[in-house]
């Protein structure tokens, strides 16, 4: 079985530009979803954002800089979301770009479904974005859609 | 006491430690390096012989892994992210530093290769320390992110500079009676054999790591392979950290998902440094303390005198603001884990002088971390990056909203 014949298609996708008062309007919406993923005027899959890029905004500065050099690991973080500093006006003035992860897990939609499986199982995650031979974002599979598909096929349900 | 008895200890401790040094805002290694010293054989003596004695296999296993990570850097996404005035004044103030430090050490008369040993040293700073006093303050701005670029990937440079410096200083050391060009070629012939066994091992380790399937898989492989450049390295007489940088640049450079490695590598690499720098600390030498004074105070002085020059030339030519061409050099003051490191590698290739210069940098460090901090603190507020004079920043949100 192939990820295009049990993916979800209709995917909630942003654009970079949009602000983060939207954005976290839209995981409210969505709550279910643990990522949305970022595509750009030609549909075409840039990013995905995570509410954890959230706590990064508040930060003084970019800690991904710091992911690269192992010893800058100290002894307490202190990265609490109850201590973060937010003025007025930030909600309009970060945007999806600001704390988007360029690190993308995807897979194409013609791959098999068992590779799906085992890609998400690498990442530890619940789901991954799902596009076709271009980059173009067509769709999300998650682990609760492969779950299903198996139990069909052995006619579980 | 057996080994593991010992281990445990320093486990334990050195957990006890790191709670300690962050309650008095202080990185967990000096942390480590303190309670090293308390428990190594000058004080209460109950790091057992037999783990002293396991030092250098679980030096190299640390330092791979910090040169693996390290090597991160040179990927195409980190050239394009951090700029160019990160890679200028990280380059220069590294170059400055090992400079400054070389020529003073001559002129303290030591020999060639010790002057040279230290000048490479020298180049390495300390994120953590620089991260605790931008926290604590909540320094943020232009000026604070190019600093955190500077001191996230000066280190790796300092590596290479240090990789470098060592092959150098062991053809001299071991070749004293031969010339100046067999010396050279000596040198040379290490420095291509790293290169071309980290690029080897680092190609295979792209080609095999598509069939890793899980997390655990991916992590033994990367432990795998890692070793095997390491011991390979070893085995060869190739420089270590030079292998290992190399296999992780075209590890990170070939595939877009070869990011994971390094990520399982980050589950289990703090055991390691944790045993690594308390033991760096049981090594420490106590009685030389006594006779290092001079070279310290002239390595505490010349190091900062070369980081700043280097940091200001870096600053002009990447057309950098004036903030930055004062003020950056004096936060770049913290010297730390890659500098303990490379101190421990001096020691255990140069039996004579390495006890000398790795308690010189033992020492410093300490008295890094004392005053660094500091000037991190007057650097910040000096260039406006201490929230208090975000009036600015303030009146830009009022217009926003208006």
């Amino acid at each position: 079985m192939q990820i295009k014949d049990i993916m979800q298609t209709k995917v909630v996708s942003v654009r970079r530009a949009l602000s983060l008062t939207k954005l976290l309007g839209l995981f409210r919406e969505f709550h279910s979803f643990p990522f949305i993923p970022v595509v750009d005027g030609n549909n075409t899959l840039i990013g995905v954002v995570h509410i954890r890029g959230f706590f990064d905004i508040f930060k003084p500065y970019h800690e991904n800089i710091l992911m690269r050099n192992p010893l800058s690991l100290v002894a307490q973080e202190d990265t609490d979301i109850f201590d973060v500093d937010i003025e007025e006006g930030m909600g309009s003035l970060i945007i999806v770009a600001d704390i988007m992860d360029k690190k993308v897990v995807k897979i194409e939609e013609n791959q098999d479904l068992k590779e799906a499986y085992e890609l998400i199982q690498l990442n530890k995650c619940e789901m991954i974005a799902v596009v076709d031979a271009e980059n173009k974002l067509t769709g999300i599979i998650s682990m609760f859609d492969i779950v299903m598909a198996v139990s069909k096929e052995k006619g579980l349900i | 006491m057996n080994v593991i008895l010992g281990v445990s200890l320093i486990f334990l401790f050195g957990l006890v430690a790191s709670r300690f040094a962050g309650r008095i805002k202080t990185p967990a290694i000096t942390g480590y390096l303190i309670i090293g010293i308390i428990l190594g054989p000058y004080v209460l003596n109950f790091v057992p012989k037999s783990v002293i004695d396991v030092s250098g296999l679980i030096s190299n296993l640390a330092l791979s892994f910090i040169a693996f990570s390290l090597g991160q850097n040179f990927s195409r996404s980190v050239f394009q992210q951090v700029g160019r005035q990160v890679m200028w004044i990280s380059i220069l103030a590294a170059l400055g530093a090992c400079l400054f430090v070389f020529v003073g050490m001559l002129v303290l008369k030591l020999a060639f290769y010790t002057s040279l040993l230290f000048g490479v040293i020298a180049a390495a700073t300390a994120p953590a320390a620089l991260i605790m006093v931008v926290r604590q303050y909540k320094a943020k701005g232009r000026f604070t992110e190019i600093l955190m670029g500077v001191v996230a990937i000066d280190d790796a440079w300092g590596l290479i500079a240090f990789s470098l410096g060592l092959a150098f200083a062991r053809a001299i050391y071991f070749n004293q009676t031969s010339n100046i060009m067999q010396i050279i070629l000596k040198s040379l012939l290490e420095i291509a054999g790293s290169f071309v066994l980290g690029v080897v091992l680092g190609a295979m380790f792209n080609l095999f790591g598509k069939y890793m399937k899980t997390q655990r898989d991916l992590l033994v492989y990367t432990l795998g392979m890692l070793m095997l450049t390491c011991g390979l390295a070893l085995h060869f007489h190739f420089s270590v950290l030079l292998s290992c940088m190399f296999l992780s640049a075209v590890v990170i450079n070939s595939r877009r998902e070869n990011f994971r490695f390094f990520e399982a590598l980050q589950n289990i690499d703090w055991p390691i440094y944790l045993l690594f720098f308390v033991l760096a600390g049981a090594n420490l030498e106590v009685d030389l303390l006594k006779d290092i004074g001079l070279i310290g105070l002239v390595y505490v002085v010349t190091r900062m005198i070369g980081k700043y020059i280097g940091t200001y030339f870096g600053a002009v030519i990447s057309k950098a603001d004036s903030d930055v061409k004062k003020y950056l050099a004096l936060a770049q003051m913290p010297q730390a884990g890659v500098a303990l490191g490379m101190a421990l590698i001096a020691k255990s290739s140069f039996p004579q002088v390495g006890g000398m210069i790795f308690t010189t940098i033992a020492a410093t460090t300490i008295v890094y971390e004392i005053i660094g901090p500091y000037f991190v603190r007057v650097a910040l507020e000096k260039a406006g990056q201490i929230p208090a004079v975000s009036a600015a920043a303030e009146q830009v949100m009022e217009e926003v909203q208006a």
